[in-house]
């Protein structure tokens, strides 16, 4: 049994590929399953962010399982497994295991240490499950990159680091704006991203909050959180018009603010300017609008590029996390490694055995009154009742291992004897 | 004592000049705040040797070479230092401090010549002319000053430019407010200009208007002026487009300065 992920994200692949591979939520069980369906799979977890889209799988053949996933993620983003390779990372074994991990504990992501990504990983694990492509090495793999990632977030400052988007966000609009005292922030799309964005702004100054979103209910409950305003979803022009900051985070397909709606808005306002944030995938601000004059368009690619100046002043805390990673890694090595057949029926073989002796001996007071011949008769009794017992799971715990890997059968094993 | 004084400006100049430089090459805003100090020393030392010369010789001194340019770069000091104050835009002395520079260096080079001023320009009204018009070009050529940095900046900020430099520029709302700030008090300053001009050009000539060169320019450059606020007051423009058009216009005028200055006779001189 290996583990593979393969992947692409914000660094190996534009936005616009990503983009293409966006699968809206309801065909994403149809995808699990369709690759699932791979003989070479035999478990399979999606993960479709914003920054990335990574397939994690355990496979009983690394090479074919390559080329299944190839195959589906070229199909999906138009393009020849040839040449949708050129964007992939492929990780086996200890690798695919390190890059969850890294990925869980928000290392991997375009901002380092956000809290969203852990959350997302969730997701992907809840679908899977429902969908019933994952089991027992996965399972117990992502349990143990949520681990990582909490220890990491508790352990480290890197879950506080003040280098987010938000920052980069906020030094933007300081540079366009000057001051930020009395602006006006419009989040298009309730995300905990854009959430995050806000209060940042409420920090510098800025005094007034729209909220548009799709569900109407979850703009009223961020916009009372700072006191802001609910805007329904098809006013979005009349709010674009009153808004200086935009920060769009919706999960619509297509565009949601467009060069014309951006236009007209501009023409109640007098030259004053409008700074717009994209930090959703598929992009909801088309790229038209940053042509406008006054008007800024910042998407998520554009604001990677700033916060990765200030990458080296965060290494300290960058590699204090990537310790709790090792670490958490060899722990779930060591599981993996128990899950091998020979050891895991020797320790079933051996606790059995135990008992019976212990009972035995707890035994002793009345086998004692046997004679030497009866108490020999009810040893091997005892040993032949326990080798029955165990004949058939450990033939058959033999059998499955040579054809299917046992994984599940093992750490079930292991499980209910407590082994 | 006037001329000591004139030449340790000249040379603090140099030195403010060399400190926004340094500043502007080394994305280090340490020496931009230095330079601007040096900067603030340049505007004493003008005051002191305009005012000593003027109580001295008991005349005005804005009908001379030296004094005309002296006054210029006091302006543009000056103007420039009050901004300062209200925003943070440092790196703009990158275009100031050299203007001034060159201004005071033509300045010393007139700095000994006793000028002949024509009689007839010994009216009251002229050295007030000659300040109001100086007054009123000095923060139009400020106002361009932002414009270009809005330019870059908003350049920068469009292309997603990382690095340092965008990190120095004054924020694209500093640079609009500067180059507004500039237009509304430059714009009346050279109406009032022309006005007493043309006061003290019909008492002298007999016509305020003579088809003059540089009175032709004068009119054009007010016109510009009168361009940009008309956009920015009435048609709510801000931003790009009026960043543009101040510098387009500071070149053009220029341009068209030097052509007169050096091809057409203009009786509107001093000597």
């Amino acid at each position: 049994m290996n583990l593979l992920l393969v992947g692409m994200n914000h660094l190996t692949a534009p936005v616009e590929l990503r983009e293409q591979m966006f699968l809206p939520p309801e065909e994403e069980k149809d995808f699990l399953r369709e690759a699932a369906g791979s003989d070479a799979v035999k478990e399979v977890l999606y993960l479709s962010t914003c920054n990335r889209v990574e397939m994690l799988a355990s496979v009983y053949d690394l090479a074919a399982g390559e080329e299944a996933f190839k195959r589906l993620l070229s199909l999906r983003a138009r393009l020849s497994p040839e040449d949708i390779s050129r964007f992939l990372y492929i990780y086996r074994d200890e690798g695919a295991i390190r890059h969850l991990f890294r990925v869980s504990a928000s290392l991997d992501s375009m901002i380092m240490g956000e809290p969203q990504i852990l959350g997302q990983v969730k997701d992907a694990y809840r679908k899977a499950v429902e969908t019933k492509t994952i089991s027992a090495i996965l399972g117990k793999l992502l349990h143990q990159a949520f681990r990582a990632a909490k220890r990491v977030r508790s352990e480290t400052a890197l879950g506080e680091n003040p280098l987010s988007i938000s920052n980069a966000a906020v030094n933007l609009a300081k540079k366009i704006f000057g001051e930020l005292k009395g602006k006006t922030v419009l989040l298009v799309g309730a995300g905990e991203m854009s959430e995050l964005a806000a209060r940042q702004l409420f920090k510098y100054g800025v005094e007034r909050l729209l909220v548009a979103n799709r569900t109407y209910s979850r703009a009223e409950q961020l916009a009372s959180q700072f006191q802001g305003r609910p805007v329904p979803f098809d006013l979005l022009g009349q709010a674009l018009a009153e808004a200086d900051i935009v920060i769009a985070s919706t999960m619509a397909p297509g565009y949601v603010i467009t060069g014309p709606l951006v236009a007209q808005g501009l023409r109640s306002r007098a030259g004053r300017f409008l700074f717009l944030i994209d930090i959703a995938v598929p992009r909801d601000i088309d790229p038209v609008c940053g042509e406008i004059e006054n008007v800024f368009l910042y998407n998520i690619d554009n604001l990677q590029e700033i916060v990765d100046e200030n990458f080296l002043k965060r290494t300290a805390e960058v590699r204090k996390a990537e310790i709790i990673i090792e670490e958490e890694i060899l722990k779930y090595r060591t599981w993996l490694d128990s899950l091998q057949a020979v050891p895991t029926i020797n320790a079933l073989i051996g606790k059995i055995e135990g008992i019976s002796r212990e009972e035995l001996a707890r035994c002793s007071s009345w086998v004692q009154n046997l004679n030497e011949d009866n108490r020999r008769q009810v040893s091997v009794l005892v040993e032949s009742i326990v080798n029955k017992i165990l004949h058939d799971p450990i033939t058959v715990l033999k059998e499955e291992t040579r054809e299917n890997g046992a994984d599940l059968y093992i750490s079930t094993l292991r499980r209910l004897f407590k082994l | 004592m006037d001329i000591i004084f004139f030449n340790i400006a000249l040379g603090a100049a140099f030195v403010s000049f060399c400190g926004y430089l340094v500043s502007f090459l080394l994305k280090r805003v340490f020496a931009a705040k230095i330079s601007m100090w040096i900067l603030a020393l340049v505007f004493v030392f003008l005051t002191s040797s305009f005012g000593i010369r003027c109580l001295t010789t008991g005349e005005s001194q804005l009908l001379s070479l030296h004094g005309v340019l002296s006054f210029l770069a006091w302006v543009l000091t000056g103007g420039y230092l009050l901004l300062q104050l209200k925003t943070k835009t440092r790196v703009l002395g990158i275009i100031v401090s050299p203007l001034v520079l060159v201004i005071l260096i033509v300045a010393w080079g007139g700095i000994e010549a006793k000028a002949e001023i024509l009689p007839i320009l010994k009216g009251s009204l002229v050295p007030i002319h000659v300040m109001l018009v100086l007054a009123g070009e000095g923060l139009f050529i400020l106002a361009s000053g932002a414009g270009a940095m809005y330019l870059l900046q908003d350049r920068l900020i469009k292309k997603k430019h990382k690095g340092t430099l965008s990190r120095l520029l004054p924020s694209l709302a500093d640079l609009d407010g500067f180059n507004r700030f500039c237009l509304l008090l430059g714009f009346p300053l050279l109406t009032l200009g022309i006005a007493s001009g043309a006061v003290s050009a019909s008492t002298v000539w007999g016509s305020p208007w003579q088809w003059d060169p540089k009175q032709i320019w004068t009119i054009l450059a007010w016109g510009c002026f009168g361009f940009l606020l008309f956009k920015r007051e009435v048609s709510g423009a801000r931003g790009r487009k009026m960043a543009l058009f101040s510098v387009t216009f500071l070149v053009l005028l220029l341009v068209s300065y030097l052509a007169v200055r050096g091809f057409l006779p203009t009786i509107h001189r001093f000597s």
